[in-house]
């Protein structure tokens, strides 16, 4: 069928062209279905029932009005937006703090305190989620959204720590060496020169935190129960009832709840995707 | 400069808010679940008894707890195996071709930052016992099988279409991690491969592969304990109805033991199961980087 085949490599065409062939079929795959949600929730109940596959008659946009409101989607979008900013802000914050004096500073238990936050990684909320759950409603922190970020912080540490170490680690000594010689304190040393140098760290711990805690459902369906509260994945499950599933509100609302992350993660894909693979890669 | 480093008051104030986090809301609570997995929970009176094992034994004869095991153990192994036969394919494909690597990857990653709770949602319409894929098979004169009803068999229709979801959800975690580890691998192995006359997919088997060894232990334990918490996807795409159809997994018995609102609030029997999961994930860790722990190689 073709003639023209480059001299250089005569052999690689077929198998390349074999290799692309799937690759756009598992973009198909993984693609079709979201752009098919994207579809489905313009459409009306008996449209959805009559055909799943086909194109609206007509966009009803008005659907994703009725869904908001339906789903008390607005008040879920705070609750998860006020959870995941302070959880990533103290992520940061405490995760670097510690991982600073781990990786930096000089101690005898630092290695043994490495560990002991690394155990984290391997524990799965589950185990923790009936004292945990038992505690907070004897402190009244049930149906507190600060309930869901204690646990969410301290969930999210490990992998923050475990990364900005590696960051710290990779400082030049000599930085150090001349703040210190500059009279910096070791506050100074921290606030001044490594958090800002550790930039790239900070970030993609950042969006791995608020990733994870953004989608997080187990906690926030055991933690909270006033509807007011609810944090989106939750306000989620909320549209399929053991009765019957309100499809014409489920799609727009699984539209918006996805919409913010795919716009986060077409902007910085390649962060991501690296960032997310870091850490486990260092080790 | 040492001093400086050795600034205890300094060390304290970095490390103390973590570490007091750490043990308040993590490892007091698993010493506390430990407790809690030997007592009954008295609903009325709000009072723990120590009962000793008893939350065990009465593990062994309860049927529900039987089911919830198989299908976590089904989802371990088939996650475990799955996820590196299609994570290496596509690593080891994707590092083949340069134009529209990044998207590939990008794409295929996607799913992984998406909620759990929102695709099972889609994938439970989709496999919709009328509408979704069966209408299409319809079309074609096909009766679809009830995706998500279906009771029968050891292992049931609906965990395997879980399974598949899951795959097809986390398939790029995998990928991304064995990609990373082989884009270290140096060119030259390869190029004195190809100048001794190894095909490509010689050099994958006898370059790639071992080299590549100690992240599928990686990989592998991460999909392990991925698989046995198990609960979005499930509880998303099943709901309530995991009870009915025998489709409990450790994660959703554990949830409805402890807080549905039918049956629940049994919170010692809710902790046992939680123990149950611990020590299986700390069991396939180890069993994992047991068999792929290897000597590094110079790379």
């Amino acid at each position: 069928m073709e003639t023209t085949v480059k001299q250089n490599k005569p052999k690689l065409k077929v198998s390349t062209v074999l290799i692309y062939v799937f690759f756009i079929f598992m973009v198909i795959i993984y693609l079709a279905p979201v752009c098919w949600i994207a579809m489905t929730s313009l459409k009306t109940r008996p449209e959805i029932y009559k055909d799943p596959f086909a194109w609206p008659e007509t966009f009803q946009w008005g659907n994703y009005k009725i869904a908001w409101e339906a789903g008390k989607l607005g008040i879920a979008m705070l609750n998860s937006l006020f959870v995941c900013v302070i959880t990533l802000i103290l992520t940061m914050l405490l995760g670097s703090m510690a991982a600073f004096a781990i990786g930096r500073m000089k101690w005898k238990l630092s290695g043994a305190a490495m560990v002991y936050i690394l155990i984290g990684m391997m524990i799965p909320v589950h185990c923790v989620l009936i004292p945990l759950f038992v505690r907070f409603a004897n402190m009244g922190l049930n149906n507190n959204l600060w309930g869901l970020i204690l646990p969410y912080l301290t969930f999210s540490l490990p992998t923050s720590v475990y990364i900005m170490t590696g960051f710290f680690r990779s400082i030049p000594n000599e930085l150090l060496e001349s703040a210190c010689i500059d009279g910096c304190s070791i506050y100074k040393i921290f606030f001044s020169i490594c958090l800002p140098l550790s930039r790239t760290g900070l970030f993609v711990t950042g969006l791995m935190t608020f990733i994870a805690n953004w989608n997080e459902l187990l906690l926030a369906l055991v933690f909270i129960s006033d509807g007011n509260k609810k944090t989106l994945p939750v306000a989620l499950t909320k549209f399929v009832t053991p009765y019957q599933t309100n499809y014409d509100k489920m799609f727009p609302a699984i539209m918006i709840a996805i919409i913010p992350t795919i716009i986060v993660y077409t902007l910085f894909s390649n962060q991501i995707v690296d960032g997310l693979t870091t850490g486990a890669v260092k080790g | 400069m040492d001093k400086l480093l050795k600034n205890k008051t300094a060390i304290i104030v970095f490390v103390a808010p973590a570490l007091i986090l750490f043990t308040a809301v993590l490892f007091v609570p698993i010493g506390t679940s430990f407790y809690y997995a030997l007592c009954d929970y008295d609903k009325a009176t709000r009072s723990y008894s120590f009962i000793g094992l008893g939350n065990f034994s009465k593990m062994l004869k309860d049927p529900i707890m039987r089911i919830a095991l198989k299908n976590s153990l089904f989802f371990l192994l088939f996650s475990c195996i799955s996820q590196l036969i299609m994570g290496l394919l596509l690593a080891g494909l994707l590092t083949n071709i340069k134009k529209g690597r990044n998207f590939f990857k990008n794409v295929i990653y996607m799913p992984c930052v998406l909620s759990s709770a929102a695709l099972g949602l889609l994938w439970a319409f989709l496999f919709h016992a009328k509408v979704g894929i069966n209408n299409l098979l319809a079309n074609f004169g096909v009766k679809g099988p009830g995706w998500l009803f279906e009771t029968s068999g050891f292992i049931t229709l609906p965990m395997w279409v879980i399974a598949f979801v899951a795959l097809w959800q986390y398939v790029g975690q995998s990928m991304m991690l064995y990609m990373a580890q082989i884009s270290g691998i140096s060119k030259s192995l390869y190029e004195a491969s190809y100048i001794d006359g190894a095909t490509k997919v010689k050099a994958f088997r006898y370059i790639t592969l071992p080299l590549i060894k100690p992240m599928v232990g990686t990989a592998m334990s991460l999909n392990a304990i991925g698989s046995l918490k198990f609960f979005d996807l499930i509880y998303s795409m099943l709901g309530d109805k995991t009870e009915n159809l025998k489709m409990d997994v450790l994660a959703t018995y554990l949830y409805r033991t402890g807080f549905s609102s039918k049956g629940g609030n049994h919170y010692g029997y809710a902790s046992a199961i939680g123990v149950v999961l611990v020590v299986l994930c700390l069991i396939a860790t180890a069993v994992i980087n047991k068999i792929f722990k290897t000597e590094n190689y110079e790379m």
